[in-house]
């Protein structure tokens, strides 16, 4: 699966060497401590300026005229009541020349456009209204009248297949269908001493940032800027300069303080280019907000998956073979639904064949999702695994020790560094698996039970990075970098990384960062390959820095540079503080004003990858007479390569897991499908995000550091991501060995923990 | 987007039923259904009332050996308040559970008894019965969390927690209006579709709920209220059960058991009661009120579970009481 890109992969030969002269650290001074991120005063204090706080002078505001049916043709618009309100200052609607902007690239073309007639989905744009004020643009919108021809529809992914279906796209309900794997699976099941099958569903899940979708237009002649609340100004750039024909020196996108995104505001979004558009039309700066209920329809989700596993072991823990269908739909146009990854790679299996249907559905599009399929494989294959180790008596620790796979096998090809076996046993020594194993189970209707997964992450970033560290005459730095901090700490670590180096004081660094008009093409913050991606050419950019000044200072102190080195903001003879020179005091540095370090990220190394692991271990009560399920704790233990702030490597672990929590037991769009197929739990308190009652205030994280030398100059791996995959898994698992009930459809609502209940009952 | 309305802020209760008594006046006590309702176009209003200026409306005081709630109160001050917890338990951890603390800072009893559905589609963006439309779409729709008890024509469940322990401890409501005031018993405060599909208590146009009345407690009464939801906070009942017995050894001589998230209305389960009433609280009779506590449920396709659900939830609760 490729992340959102308008650039080809590059070759090996289009990234600088890998520099030899960068020696992996040793003991480190400041990456690895636990510091507080550098900018957690002005996010807590309200002092952040976040794009949705922004209002920009003459700023027009607007609103959306979406679609509220599943499936319909617009026969009519009429725009003329709106257009002659007070403070409506431009209307676009399917029938203005902008709607025909082509729009949803993907397998098979362009096959919708910026207002489309054919409305494939409950919530899809229709009109926009731009006015002086967000009340006017609503009034406006609702008077503008659409009328619609309803066609049926459909929303279920295996009744999508039928030849009689009610069809999405005029070509059909079938986007792909691709088969996969190794081996022969029908002589692996012959192998087998036990070989089960079964089908396990995850739900569709919205992405819910805290921070609303939004974004502000401004043009200067023929140049626009956009404020926007994305994971990544440098995607965003290139789609509005395609969609709005301008060079990318003509667009320039900026974004701070960020809220938050999952992976929905990876990719462009509609209401951004139709703020520019808009902002074009008046000549006036327009900010497009999207309503929290507009946020559950229209900018992404994590679709619903059913995963039919059948898998076949020996008696002494050996796997013979995988045989995976997945079925999925990324809803109305093109999207990717499943992963079938895990089954493909975790375990050590000879025989795999893998089956994945994608079709669309009458809802709306999915994106990337925080690891998009891999939590919805690891709920299937990892409650697959623990009842394959059940069947032959083997512990569910010892049972994947024996079977996790030591090189990627869908190529073959070697780990930098593989961790997962430390995470396993030093995940279950901390949780004190064995002996949790080994309880008595309780009489009552309070019944405790332990489980865990396992799980790795497949993307190994983008390794297109440049950075710019500038020294000022003052001796204080300038880190300028094109990746954003969308709530994970990379401004953080990224500066430690600088203070690593240089040995300046956090403080007296300043950040220019995510800005398409003032830093570098840099992946966006999706994938688990920020830190990975950047931080090793934020050190290559501090050490050619210091290598000047090192110049700089053997020139005026008369020493030989190797004699030199930069200790706590100053240049000394090594082993001699008391005759270190500060940089300020360097005077070839106060005559040049600036020294500026180009730093390039380095190319993945060859025939290996670097990827990382996790496993994860929940302990839970089932009250069987309620169908309540709390998760008591958790413990993740996680080879994510170096840990570079112990604070910000846990709020990933921690987010990670919770949100996993809202998986495996609460979270889940619901449509109306049997009748008008709006979505009926758009909102904060339908739609059930994990409370801090649900989530366990003993919480274990548990980083594994392999010291890997190969991976990259820092030794760092992603962590976002596999933080999530395995959480639900696990407290399915634990689910079970509490109470003999397996439950294959999440999330685990009391509705379907009393089912499972009574149905193992009747067993 | 709030609708277009006027706004008044009377200083006294007779002022605050003057103001409310004209067309399309709506209350304002909390806000916290209120304004999520107009913003949503559920209903819509012409006027607001607010009744934050009623401070006669606030506050728990001692009355002949029970206590009067000024409908006012917050549901924060009745979870905290000591003699609540100590003598009317049930009320006390009905209050606790509702919610989130911030909403619970917010809003008040009254408005707590009083709020509207729930139901996704009486909220949402489907011209619903209640809504004065031309059917009930949890019939053929999503109806996990509808009723089990009391539907017809419509599906809803009472959305209250307070408001089934209150029931279940005896209470009335205290009911004021330009041309009379009155008292009724919180079990007949609340109505079924198939009495008036359009609204939940007997309220008319132009009253106002002024305060509660809880009767004093009998010695040997104990009381719980025990709350099942999805998650953990800020979550409405999938049912919830109020539970109120007063015992001589460990024989039950009087029992009222209110059901939560099962009906329209708070739901007494009159079957169960008679089934525990003078009996031993053992295992044997705790099975029996169970059974007879979802005698008559009528689940809907996707709600079977609240079946076991409120059997599960008795059991527990009588267990825990035994």
């Amino acid at each position: 699966m490729k992340y959102y890109l308008d650039w080809p992969e590059p070759d090996a030969g289009d990234l600088p060497p890998p520099d030899q002269n960068i020696e992996p650290w040793g003991e480190t001074d400041v990456v690895g401590k636990p510091l507080p991120r550098i900018d957690a005063y002005e996010r807590v204090s309200g002092s952040a300026v976040y794009t949705l706080d922004m209002a920009l002078p003459d700023m027009l505001h607007t609103a959306i005229v979406r679609c509220p049916h599943a499936h319909a043709r617009v026969v009519r618009v009429d725009a003329s009541r709106a257009e002659a309100m007070p403070g409506v200052r431009a209307v676009m609607t399917t029938a203005s020349p902008e709607a025909a902007i082509p729009w949803y690239f993907g397998r098979g073309g362009a096959t919708s456009s910026l207002f489309d007639e054919h409305c494939r989905y409950a919530g899809e744009e229709v009109a926009a209204v731009a006015a002086e004020t967000w009340h006017q643009a609503i009034e406006a919108a609702r008077a503008i009248d659409v009328e619609y021809e309803v066609l049926p529809f459909v929303q279920d992914d295996a009744a999508a297949l039928d030849e009689d279906a009610p069809r999405v796209h005029d070509s059909g309900n079938i986007l792909g269908q691709q088969t996969g794997g190794r081996g022969d699976v029908e002589a692996g099941f012959a192998e087998a001493d036990v070989v089960l099958e079964e089908t396990y569903h995850t739900p569709c899940e919205l992405h819910a940032p805290m921070e609303a979708f939004v974004s502000i237009a401004r043009w200067d002649g023929n140049r626009v800027t956009v404020w926007d609340s994305t994971q990544g100004v440098f995607g965003i750039q290139a789609g509005l300069a395609r969609y709005l024909q301008l060079p990318l020196s003509s667009v320039r996108v900026i974004c701070h303080y960020m809220g938050g995104g999952f992976g929905s505001k990876l990719g462009l979004s509609k209401h951004t280019v139709i703020a520019a558009l808009l902002a074009r039309m008046t000549a006036r700066p327009v900010k497009a907000v999207l309503t929290r209920e507009e946020s559950f329809l229209c900018v992404g989700n994590r679709p619903a998956t059913t995963i039919r596993i059948k898998a076949g072991v020996k008696r002494d823990g050996t796997i013979t073979a995988f045989d995976a269908s997945f079925l999925g739909s990324g809803g109305a146009y093109p999207a990717g639904a499943n992963s079938t990854f895990l089954v493909q790679a975790l375990y050590e299996c000879p025989n795999v064949r893998v089956e994945d249907n994608e079709v669309f559905t009458n809802a709306g599009q999915a994106r990337a999702f925080r690891a998009p399929g891999d939590p919805n494989c690891a709920w299937a294959l990892e409650q697959m695994i623990d009842d394959l180790a059940e069947r032959i008596d083997m512990d569910p620790v010892e049972f994947r020790l024996k079977n996790y796979a030591t090189v990627l096998q869908t190529n073959n090809t070697p780990y930098t560094s593989i961790g997962l076996g430390d995470c396993l046993r030093q995940g279950a020594e901390a949780f004190g698996w064995a002996e949790a194993r080994a309880r008595t189970p309780e009489e009552g209707h309070l019944r405790r039970g332990v489980g865990m997964a396992a799980g790795m992450w497949r993307y190994p970033g983008d390794p297109r990075a440049t950075v710019f560290v500038k020294v000022f005459s003052d001796g204080s730095v300038n880190l300028t970098m094109g990746a954003a901090d969308i709530g994970t700490g990379t401004k953080t670590t990224m500066a430690m990384v600088v203070a690593e180096e240089l040995g300046v004081a956090l403080e007296s660094i300043q950040i220019v960062h995510s800005d398409t008009g003032t830093t570098q093409p840099a992946p966006s913050s999706g994938g688990s390959q920020t830190l990975l991606v950047m931080s090793p050419a934020v050190r290559a950019a501090a050490i050619e820095v210091k290598n000047q000044l090192l110049e700089i200072a053997a020139a005026e102190m008369e020493l030989p540079v190797e004699q030199l080195v930069v200790q706590d903001g100053k240049v000394m003879p090594a082993g001699e503080p008391e005759a270190g020179v500060e940089f300020a005091s360097l005077t070839g540095l106060r005559r040049r004003q600036v020294v500026v370090g180009v730093g390039r990220r380095h190319p993945h190394p060859e025939g290996k990858i670097a990827l990382p692991f996790a496993a994860q271990f929940a302990e839970v009560e089932v009250n069987t007479l309620t169908g309540e399920v709390q998760v008591l704790r958790l413990v993740a233990a996680h080879d994510s390569g170096r840990m570079l702030n112990r604070l910000t490597y846990e709020n990933q672990v921690f987010g990670g897991m919770t949100m996993g929590l809202g998986l495996g037991l609460t979270e889940e769009r619901i449509l109306d499908s049997n009748q008008t197929g709006k979505m009926v739990n758009a909102n904060w308190h339908d739609y059930k995000i994990p409370t801090a009652k649900d989530v366990p205030a003993d919480n274990t994280c548990i980083p594994i550091d392999p010291q890997d030398t190969e991976a990259n100059t820092v030794g760092a791996k992603g962590l976002g991501e596999p933080a999530h995959i395995p959480t639900a898994a696990a407290i399915a698992n634990a689910v079970y060995h509490a109470t003999g009930a397996r439950v294959y459809d999440a999330p685990i609502t009391r509705s379907r923990m009393l089912e499972a209940l009574a149905a193992a009952e009747g067993e | 987007m709030l609708p277009n309305f006027s706004y008044e802020r009377p200083g006294s209760v007779d002022e605050a039923l003057e103001q409310s008594s004209s067309e399309g006046a709506v209350l304002h006590a909390g806000g916290t259904d209120l304004l999520g309702c107009l913003r949503d176009g559920v209903f819509s209003a012409e006027k607001v009332v607010s009744l934050s200026g009623l401070d006669d409306l606030r506050g728990i005081r001692s009355s002949g050996g029970g206590l009067r709630i000024g409908a006012l109160t917050t549901l924060t001050e009745i979870a905290t308040h000591d003699a609540i917890a100590e003598r009317y338990g049930a009320l006390s951890q009905a209050a606790a559970s509702a919610a989130s603390p911030q909403l619970r800072n917010q809003g008040t009893v009254g408005g707590n008894i009083c709020q509207r559905p729930r139901c996704w589609y009486f909220r949402g963006d489907f011209d619903c019965l209640r809504k004065g439309g031309d059917r009930c779409y949890a019939i053929a729709g999503e109806n996990q969390f509808h009723c089990i008890f009391g539907g017809s024509g419509c599906y809803i469940v009472h959305p209250s927690d307070t408001a089934p322990a209150l029931q279940a401890l005896g209470a009335s409501v205290r009911i004021a209006s330009r041309s009379r005031s009155r008292t009724v018993p919180m079990e007949e405060f609340f109505i079924l579709p198939s009495d008036d599909i359009s609204r939940e208590n007997v309220l008319e146009p132009g009253e106002l709920v002024t305060e509660i009345e809880l009767p004093r407690v009998a010695s040997g009464t104990r009381s719980v209220y025990r709350k099942v939801r999805d998650r953990g906070a800020w979550d409405f009942a999938l049912a919830g059960l109020a539970a109120v017995v007063r015992m001589s050894g460990d024989r039950v001589d009087e029992a009222s058991l209110v059901l939560s998230g099962v009906a329209p209305k708070p739901w007494r389960a009159a079957e169960a009661e008679a089934a525990l009433t003078g009996n031993r609280l053992d295992a044997a009779t705790i099975e029996q009120v169970a059974n007879a506590s979802v005698a008559g449920a009528q689940p809907m396709p996707h709600n079977g579970y609240k079946v076991d659900l409120v059997r599960g939830l008795v059991m527990e609760t009588l267990q825990s009481l035994a």
